[in-house]
């Protein structure tokens, strides 16, 4: 199933619509979730498709033009690209959002299935498929490059439906550039693949300002054949924007952007505390519900329904608990779920749509928003040790539910971090006070290695970890590694910030499938002084000189005592100069 | 203190030269050195000889390997010698059969004789011959005309009056003439002779002009009588025309301002209005197609009647996904825009059109439908299918006048030269590239490319006017473009000579001042030795 049960049962719900009208062309969704602590998560999610004769045939209707040629040109079977920035918070909002399955580690991710028969030929078609995206997403996308491409093993599968004689043709590389910064320029080209443009429908949300303010943003695009039982096989292009924005720093106005402090008459105040007075107060307006409408939250609001959306799907759904009022602009319809978490909204083809969520009364005991629901796993790296030459890295991965989990733990470093596998180790320790035998050992809980040591200038290392953590429990994954000094020309113009490390990407297997990135690294490599060459070179030719100077001196020059020889003729033009001042001033 | 050098000194004491010179007592301290023994001096000779050996044999070779920039030779003279027009004089035979089975054999050569003299004296530019040829005799003349290399053939009928008609099938021209009218056997000159000459010259006369401009445009060929007009209508021409490719890719796109249209028989309107000219462009050019439809496109200008100003900044290149396609063939845009604009004329009211040309891109067409509709049908899309299909031959650089077969083929006649022609001028920048510029890298590969070139530029020049010179003259312009754009030339194109300096200077300078002192010291002493040897000499025959 490619949507396995979801955070959401909304999400669920809507998704198991979709195989049945994915013939109609274009599906858009916006799911909006308030998180705790005044966050709110915005899912977008736009599908459009086209058939395989159509896109053989290059007639693109609502399937982007530049992104089939691209497509076709590098004969690739499956893509999958992110551009992500910032953190998802897990501690505090719970599971990620497609848990986890359309978002990317920091910076540029990119894997794809391409049709090649041997690995050279994929490595040509993959060259050919950066280049042509860096072109089209005006991302750096063209510096993955063969050290920073791996070929996973058991961490990615094939999502869409592929004959099984295709995918056995097809290659897998998977490449990620962790220093790139997602910005607007990304998300200009983003929208221009979308049919409606950002000019109508959902899209119009969208607006770079709100986008890159957000605590996390991630943007997704999936290509992947889909064949409906019975039906002709579809090309389908997935794309999804994930955001967790801050309500009240969005809320800002923009012709005031600096925040200032509340003044003391606005402030919320805990009067529960025992130090409340009218001088001390403690804040507590961030754990309080919040009034906003889509227009504060974005910037801008909804400009009537992208004509090409099939009816049926309500575009625009908000998960609230039933007991929180929300008003809707008029002509659209409220349908509301079930199971009371959620609702949806139908938008009219004219005029602004436009939301307000009320400010919940805090005395009436309604909540206010969908518990977020626990994830599988929460993961962390970082690294340990000091000084220039070694280093090591731990990555805490915490079990926190009450089944086991099976996981891949995958990571693809560059190739001046040389690992060294024997170093890496396995501890567990029980979260809680249930006391755990901890007898077992790294050989129970990582079940398999696969392993590609790098090659200098090459290739990266890649790791891949098939490990199983018993419930309730953390696990301490640490290696050791060598930092390499790398050659003049290799270091970046900002060497002394430091190279980024890909994040670690987290596969569950069972109970259910899905994904989890850790935070990318910053790794501090010994960095030369950089007017060194010129140094190197006027001190080894002074030295050279010298020594040069002296040895052949003393194979040419007649050594003769002290007392013999001629008089140099400066010290005797000198002596007889001194000879002159003294009979002056003596006589 | 060190003792004198010991040894050997005692039994040359004598006779050595360092006595017979005892230094003048000037500071009478210091004693006078010890005289250096012969074998002492030779071995100094010796080793300041063997440094500089080391430093010439040894040391400049290896600092010349190492630091030398790999240049392939190239044939500069022959390059030089292509780009003006030296290796090369273009000329462009047609022939032309011609059919006259009504007449005897003795009569249709003789006429064709003629009207070949006539053709001659017509004739003022030299790079554009026609040939005329009687085709052979046989049953069934329709077979006969595939002969490839003749560009056009005449039928001659005999009929009432003289008329002359361009097949438009065809590369043929019918001619029809009264019976009379035949030149006799030993006449100089006839009606017919100059009606079929005048009628081939003017048939030829665009091609021609457009070929004497292309020479003309090269440096040593002098431009031929063309009128001003003339030459307008050819630089436009020109500027309009894409650069020749092999292969065209063809975007076809529906451009709509809000949300319908959303659907266009596109796939039947190519087959049925486009592909047949496709097919018969096939010889010259292969095409590829794609089609996409966008919606909420706004143009760049929004006024309802466009101006001649307005047309340019119609297209809104920053919102609307024009990328050209990645496959290397240049592509061709033909824009269908949805919308009741018009374009009006300021000079003639009322007047409007629906579609214009920007010149090396493509064609953009205004087609008004009411809102609701949201499928375009294959009947709406004729006129501007048919628009995109004229465009599209201007665009590829056809001439105007004529059948379509004929244009065609004077087309890949005027490719084949223009081709040639880039392709030399390649080659000559190349060349002068390579002389202005000492410390550029030529690598192996350029002068491959080069030498590839110029032997298909041979192939192209000799075979000027049938179909492999298109071919050839390809390859050369391709070899010679990829030969100048080589890309590891211009890396290391500029490496300033200061860093050099700062480079060489602290380590030449200290090494080279002790070595360059000896050097002089050693050879002032020879010198000096040997001029006593001969006052030496001297002195004995004069004993």
């Amino acid at each position: 199933m490619r949507f396995p049960l979801s955070i959401s049962s909304l999400l669920a719900s809507s998704l198991l619509l979709s195989p049945a009208s994915a013939s109609s062309g274009y599906h858009e969704q916006l799911n909006l979730r308030p998180l705790p602590l005044s966050n709110l998560l915005a899912s977008f999610n736009f599908r459009s498709n086209t058939s395989l004769a159509d896109f053989e045939s290059q007639n693109f209707r609502l399937f982007p033009r530049s992104l089939g040629q691209i497509l076709q040109y590098a004969g690739t079977r499956e893509l999958h690209l992110r551009f992500t920035l910032g953190r998802w918070d897990a501690e505090n909002w719970g599971a990620r959002p497609w848990d986890g399955t359309r978002e990317g580690g920091t910076g540029v991710e990119l894997w794809a299935w391409l049709d090649a028969e041997t690995d050279e030929e994929a490595d040509a078609k993959w060259l050919t498929l950066t280049n042509a995206l860096s072109g089209l997403f005006c991302a750096s996308l063209n510096f993955i490059d063969e050290t920073r491409t791996i070929r996973p093993v058991v961490s990615f599968q094939a999502e869409g439906d592929h004959p099984n004689t295709t995918l056995a043709n097809a290659k897998l590389l998977h490449g990620v550039l962790p220093h790139e910064v997602v910005c607007t320029e990304n998300l200009t080209p983003f929208l221009k693949l979308l049919p409606c443009k950002g000019k109508a429908g959902i899209g119009s949300l969208l607006d770079g300002h709100k986008l890159f303010d957000a605590s996390f943003q991630s943007m997704a695009i999936d290509v992947r054949p889909v064949c409906p039982s019975g039906g002709e096989c579809l090309l389908e292009v997935e794309q999804t924007i994930d955001m967790v924005l801050d309500i009240s720093r969005s809320k800002r106005p923009r012709d005031n952007l600096i925040p200032r402090p509340i003044q003391g008459h606005e402030l919320v105040c805990d009067t529960s505390k025992s130090y409340h007075s009218d001088s001390v107060c403690f804040p507590v307006d961030h754990l309080q519900s919040q009034e906003w409408t889509l227009e504060q939250v974005f910037g801008k609001s909804i400009k009537g329904a992208c004509p090409l959306t099939e009816p049926g799907v309500p575009p625009v759904c908000v998960e609230v608990p039933h007991s929180r009022s929300i008003f809707a602009s008029e002509g659209s319809t409220e349908i509301k779920s079930q199971d009371s978490a959620s609702r949806c909204y139908d938008v009219a083809s004219e005029g602004d749509f436009n939301l307000v969520l009320t400010q919940l009364d805090a005395s009436s005991g309604d909540k206010e928003l969908v518990e977020p629901e626990q994830p599988l796993l929460y993961a962390d790296r970082s690294f340990t040790g000091y000084g220039q030459e070694h280093g090591g890295v731990q990555a805490i991965l915490t079990n926190p539910g009450d089944e086991e989990v099976e996981f891949v733990y995958m990571e693809s470093l560059p190739w001046f971090m040389r690992v060294y596998l024997h170093t890496l180790s396995t501890r567990i320790s029980a979260a809680s006070s249930i006391p755990t035998t901890s007898a077992e050992t790294s050989a129970e809980i990582i079940k398999e290695i696969y392993y590609r040591p790098a090659l200098d200038r090459e290739r990266g290392t890649q790791l891949e970890l098939l490990l199983r953590i018993p419930p309730k429990s953390t696990v301490f994954l640490t290696y050791d590694f060598e930092k390499s000094i790398l050659r003049y020309t290799e270091y970046p113009p900002d060497a002394n910030r430091g190279f980024d490390v890909a994040a670690a990407v987290i596969t569950t297997l069972s109970p259910r499938k899905m994904n989890i990135r850790t935070t990318s690294l910053l790794l501090y490599l010994p960095t030369p002084d950089f007017s060194m060459p010129y140094n190197v070179i006027i001190f080894t030719s002074t030295a050279i000189a010298l020594s040069f100077g002296g040895l052949y001196n003393i194979l040419v020059r007649q050594i003769v005592g002290a007392d013999e020889g001629f008089e140099s003729p400066v010290k005797s033009k000198l002596k007889r100069f001194l000879a002159v001042i003294t009979r002056r001033l003596t006589g | 203190m060190a003792p004198p050098p010991s040894g050997p000194t005692q039994e040359d004491t004598a006779s050595s030269a360092a006595a017979s010179e005892s230094p003048a007592p000037a500071a009478p301290a210091i004693k006078a050195p010890p005289p250096e023994t012969p074998t002492a001096i030779r071995r100094r000779s010796y080793i300041v000889l063997s440094f500089w050996l080391l430093v010439v044999f040894l040391g400049l070779p290896f600092w010349w390997k190492t630091t030398t920039i790999y240049r392939a030779d190239l044939p500069l003279d022959r390059m030089l010698e292509w780009a003006d027009g030296k290796a090369c004089r273009p000329a462009i035979p047609i022939q032309i059969a011609v059919h006259a089975d009504s007449l005897q054999e003795e009569e249709a050569n003789h006429l064709v004789r003629l009207a070949q003299h006539a053709i001659d004296d017509l004739n003022d530019f030299s790079g554009h011959h026609l040939r005329l040829q009687l085709a052979p005799r046989q049953d069934r003349p329709r077979e006969s005309e595939q002969n490839p290399n003749s560009a056009l053939s005449i039928h001659l009928k005999p009929g009432d009056a003289t008329t002359a008609a361009l097949d438009p099938y065809r590369a043929a021209l019918d001619i029809t003439y009264p019976l009379n009218s035949v030149p006799p056997l030993h006449s100089a000159s006839s009606m017919l002779t100059t009606y079929i000459a005048t009628e081939l010259r003017s048939t030829f006369a665009e091609e021609q002009s457009i070929v004497s401009y292309l020479l003309s445009s090269s440096p040593t060929s002098k431009p031929a009588g063309l009128s001003p007009a003339v030459v307008e209508a050819l630089e436009k021409r020109a500027t309009r025309a894409l650069r020749y490719a092999p292969t065209y890719h063809l975007t076809f796109s529906l451009f709509t301002d809000g949300p319908a249209p959303t659907t266009w028989d596109i796939d039947t309107a190519i087959n049925e209005y486009m592909k047949p000219l496709l097919d018969v462009l096939g010889p010259i050019h292969n095409f590829t197609i794609d089609t996409q439809v966008q919606l909420y496109a706004t143009p760049g200008v929004q006024s309802q009647t466009l101006t001649k100003d307005d047309l340019a900044s119609f297209i809104n290149a920053a919102e609307w996904p024009l990328s050209p396609s990645i496959g290397g063939a240049p592509t061709i845009n033909f824009l269908t825009f949805i919308g009741n604009q018009t374009i009006g004329f300021p000079d003639s009211e009322g007047q409007t059109s629906q579609s214009w040309m920007i010149p090396q891109w493509g064609t953009v067409y205004l087609l008004s439908q009411p809102d609701t509709n949201s499928h375009v049908t294959k009947d709406a899309l004729r006129q501007p299918m048919l628009t995109f299909g004229g465009h599209l031959l201007t665009l590829l650089g056809t001439p105007q006048s004529g059948s379509l077969p004929l244009r065609l083929s004077s087309l890949s006649r005027i490719r084949s030269a223009d081709l040639l022609l880039r392709a030399s001028d390649a080659l000559g920048s190349l060349a002068r590239l390579s002389r202005s510029l000492p410390s550029i890298a030529i690598p192996r590969n350029v002068a491959d490319g080069v030498a590839k070139s110029i032997r298909h530029l041979e192939e192209a020049c000799a075979g000027l006017g049938s179909s492999e010179a298109l071919y050839h003259a390809r390859i050369a312009e391709e070899e010679a473009e990829r030969a100048f754009f080589e890309k590891s030339m211009v890396g290391q194109l500029y490496f300033p000579d200061e860093h050099k300096i700062a480079v060489y200077l602290p380590l030449l300078g200290p090494v080279t001042v002790p070595l360059v002192m000896g050097a002089i010291k050693e050879i002032k002493r020879l010198l000096q030795a040997r001029k006593q040897r001969a006052q030496e000499a001297k002195d004995k025959k004069s004993q």
